[in-house]
């Protein structure tokens, strides 16, 4: 499959290596298939992978340097190491095979691969690309593909068999650890007046303290000496100034509040409504033609009263508390607001009687 | 309406580059299939079509108002005085229909070609209008009418794919994707594409960026809301939701639904087929179930959201004025009221002065019994007995949990088009309504 294709940059670059740098020509229909190669090689492990094989004979080609594309292609056909050392640990399980056998059955191979195998990079790639895939595999792919891997792995029978040949384990060098740990109980014990005493303690309670301080100067940006916004209770005129039916809007702008003359329940009352749709908290507008507030984010309507009666606002604009201060004037308290759907629209101190 | 000679002469200019723009695109299509394909008859009718457009070009450039091509005023009237969110939502949902049913009639690669012929051509014959030109024209919107002719444009690639292998398998032959599927290296197959790709988004957004500047306005206040006050595009969807339910519905556990429904969806499928390749028959439910939430739900809302809402979020046609001063009748009432007051005729149960907490919930729950009971029935009736009818086989193959997370899932999707369409036919405002607890749905 991997020579219908054309060829990508990597098989170009690498070929192009191969021809210059190699004596040999490289044509990648001699890649031969490896598996009949490794099996000559390597009678007593039929089953393991031919890259290992090939890759250990790589780096007895003289002059042939191993590029990036080499040693990636190693790592992706070997899963283990790559190069002849590392190639003994996945080894090592192995019945056969020892750890110390292994470099010598590599060189065993030398003479035999060259035959066979064409050590340039084209062909190792072409074959890492044929043979396994090294990419991730898909659902589809996963039964037509050899199960090699595993069982190069895993010898089943063998391992039973091949128990007692374990490789000798050098002594393992006497620790001196008896005597540590009794000398750490006894530090632990001390632990407390040490940290106490010491600089990490220091360091720690100084941080802290730091920390603290730093805390509390934060705390005091919550209560600025000067207050920019307008005050929570101010006073808009006298009630003469809200005739009959007519929305004020120019507090809009400074204090967000819509002093209204109108009639609830058959009332004349004046209140101050929240400049805040109940929906999702865009300032409406009045509109004075139709008489209603519209809302110009999800088209919400209120009456001139604050009840919402089109769009989507849930709950009647809320209104401000709201009294005559003692010069007479209408004095609107934003601190305070009341809700209909409370029922706290009845309370007195939410309007005030014309 | 106002005079728009003024405005002619300025859009002639990008009105005659953009038929000339068609021209060229038309005249490579007609080269490429007369040299490359052999389709000497298609050639001939895009090169005619070509010839056309440089006409329409020449008289756009004229930028005269007798001449510059546009579509005539009472077909303008005749579409301002149709157009309505309903008439949009069905109609788009024919649309979509109608282009899945006969899916591989437009998957031609010559009907598509006309398709977007005289898509763009209506699109230029409407820019000689002001009222559309402004709107399209703004350059919060450019981005707009690129996503919906990109968005067509990878829909139709899919769909055919959809559509060839679907026919292969049919036959009994793998789908075409199977054919092909050497893997290719990250590096550098893959690092080279995405190179150029940066490369060339970042010359385009440079260049977007100099020519239509982003349209800065005044600085913020809290008591002064833009009218018509807009999210950004990918957030009108949300917003065109928000119109219909209560903010945290909307706003917050839709959002979240849609989250967690696109992470559920691996573990809700049970169709191993159209594993890897480009199928519409094999998966044909979870086909539809997508494109419905993303096209219908999500992409024509955007349009929506974007083109033809205008001042006081009121609907606008495509060529109408937005003045703030248009008035909708939208009086919409909750379900409750609709029960007590229109259908019994009595008042709304009303805990009487100072009753106790308890008490006032009481009659709160009996006042939203019937919203509560149409949700209850809607959320915990309908799974199971779409179990035993509709999704049978669905249910035998899911098990119990996994077909109820997906009926939920689904019902909560689809509550948003029937709320849509309740609000319109019955004037519906809330199911459940208590504003008390800022509990509305």
């Amino acid at each position: 499959m991997a020579e219908k294709k054309k060829m990508s940059v990597a098989e170009i670059l690498a070929a192009a290596r191969a021809q210059t740098g190699a004596a040999q020509p490289v044509a990648p229909e001699t890649v031969v298939p490896e598996p009949d190669a490794a099996g000559q090689a390597e009678p007593s492990a039929p089953e393991r992978p031919a890259k290992p094989a090939a890759k250990a004979a790589t780096p007895g080609t003289p002059g042939s340097r191993p590029s990036v594309a080499d040693i990636l292609a190693m790592a992706r056909a070997g899963k283990g190491g790559s190069d002849a050392a590392p190639a003994a640990k996945p080894a090592a399980p192995k019945p056969a095979a020892k750890a110390a056998e292994k470099p010598a059955a590599a060189k065993a191979q030398k003479p035999a691969a060259p035959k066979a195998v064409v050590r340039d990079t084209a062909s190792i790639l072409a074959a890492a690309r044929a043979g396994a895939k090294p990419g991730p595999v898909s659902k589809a792919d996963a039964p037509a593909r050899p199960a090699k891997p595993p069982a190069s792995h895993k010898p089943p029978g063998d391992s039973a068999k091949a128990a007692p040949v374990v490789p000798p384990v050098p002594p393992r060098p006497e620790k001196p650890a008896t005597k540590k740990s009794a000398e750490s109980q006894e530090d632990r014990r001390g632990f407390l007046e040490i940290a106490l005493g010491s600089f990490m303690a220091m360091g720690f309670t100084a941080l802290s303290v730091t920390g603290g301080l730093f805390t509390l100067g934060l705390a005091r940006f919550m209560f600025p000496n000067v207050l920019a916004e307008p005050p929570s209770r101010f006073k808009v005129g006298f009630k003469e100034g809200f005739p009959t039916g007519k929305v004020e809007t120019k507090f809009v702008a400074q204090y967000g509040v819509w002093v209204v003359n109108s009639e609830f329940q058959g009332l004349q009352q004046i209140y101050a409504l929240k400049t805040v749709c109940t929906h999702l908290g865009c300032t409406p507008n009045w509109l004075e033609a139709e008489q209603k507030f519209k809302c110009p984010c999800h088209g919400s309507g209120f009456y001139k009263d604050g009840v919402n009666f089109e769009g989507p606002a849930p709950r009647p604009l809320e209104r401000y508390a709201i009294r005559i201060s003692d010069d007479g004037q209408v004095e609107i308290d934003k601190s305070r607001t009341f809700q209909e759907e409370l029922g706290q629209w009845a309370d007195p101190e939410s309007y005030v009687t014309v | 309406m106002h005079s728009n000679g003024l405005f002619l002469k300025d859009v002639a200019g990008f009105l005659g580059s953009y038929y000339t723009g068609i021209a060229v695109m038309n005249a490579v299509a007609a080269l490429i299939l007369w040299r490359k394909k052999g389709q000497t008859g298609w050639a001939v009718v895009w090169a005619t079509v070509a010839g056309a457009m440089m006409i329409l070009a020449s008289l756009a450039l004229s930028g005269a108002e007798s001449f510059v091509p546009a579509l005539p005023a009472a077909a303008r009237t005749l579409v301002n005085a149709l157009s309505g969110p309903v008439l949009y939502t069905l109609g788009t949902t024919a649309l979509f229909t109608i282009l899945f049913v006969f899916r591989k009639f437009f998957v031609q690669p010559m009907v598509a070609w006309a398709i977007l012929n005289v898509a763009l051509v209506l699109m230029g014959l409407s820019m000689a209008d002001e009222n559309f030109a402004a709107i399209v024209m703004k350059p919060d919107n450019v981005p707009i009418v690129g996503l919906v002719f990109l968005l067509a444009f990878f829909t139709w690639v899919a769909t055919k794919q959809a559509v060839v292998n679907d026919e292969r398998i049919r036959q009994g032959l793998p789908p075409m994707e199977k054919l092909d599927d050497e893997k290719v290296l990250v590096w550098p197959d893959l690092v080279y594409t995405e190179l150029i790709c940066m490369v060339a988004v970042s010359a385009l957004l440079l260049v977007w960026a100099i020519a239509l500047p982003a349209p800065l306005e005044e600085p913020a206040s809290s008591v002064k809301t833009p009218n018509p006050s807009k999210a950004p595009w990918y957030f009108l969807g949300l917003q065109e939701m928000l119109v219909y339910f209560d903010p945290w519905y909307a706003g917050v556990v839709l959002p979240s639904l849609v989250v967690f429904g696109l992470m559920a969806m691996p573990y809700l499928d049970f169709n191993k087929k159209g594993n890897g390749y480009y199928s519409i028959e094999e998966r044909k439910f979870s086909y539809l179930v997508y494109q419905f939430g993303f096209f219908e739900l999500w992409i024509t809302l955007i349009i929506l959201g974007t083109f033809l809402r205008g001042p006081n979020w009121n609907f606008y046609g495509p060529f109408e004025y937005w003045t703030p001063y248009k008035v909708e009748v939208l009086n919409n009432v909750d379900l409750p009221q609709m029960f007590w007051v229109n259908l019994l005729d009595r008042p709304l149960p009303r805990a009487p002065q100072g009753a106790g907490a308890l008490t006032q919930v009481g009659y709160i729950l009996l006042r939203e019994a019937p919203g509560l009971a149409v949700m209850a029935a809607y959320l915990l009736l309908l799974p199971p007995l779409l179990a035993v009818t509709v999704f049978r086989s669905f249910f035998a193959k899911m098990g119990f949990i996994r077909y109820m997370i997906m009926a939920n899932l689904m019902l909560l999707m689809l509550s948003l088009p029937l709320k849509m369409v309740l609000r319109w036919t019955l004037n519906l405002k809330y199911i459940v309504s208590i504003p008390e607890f800022s509990l509305n749905f």
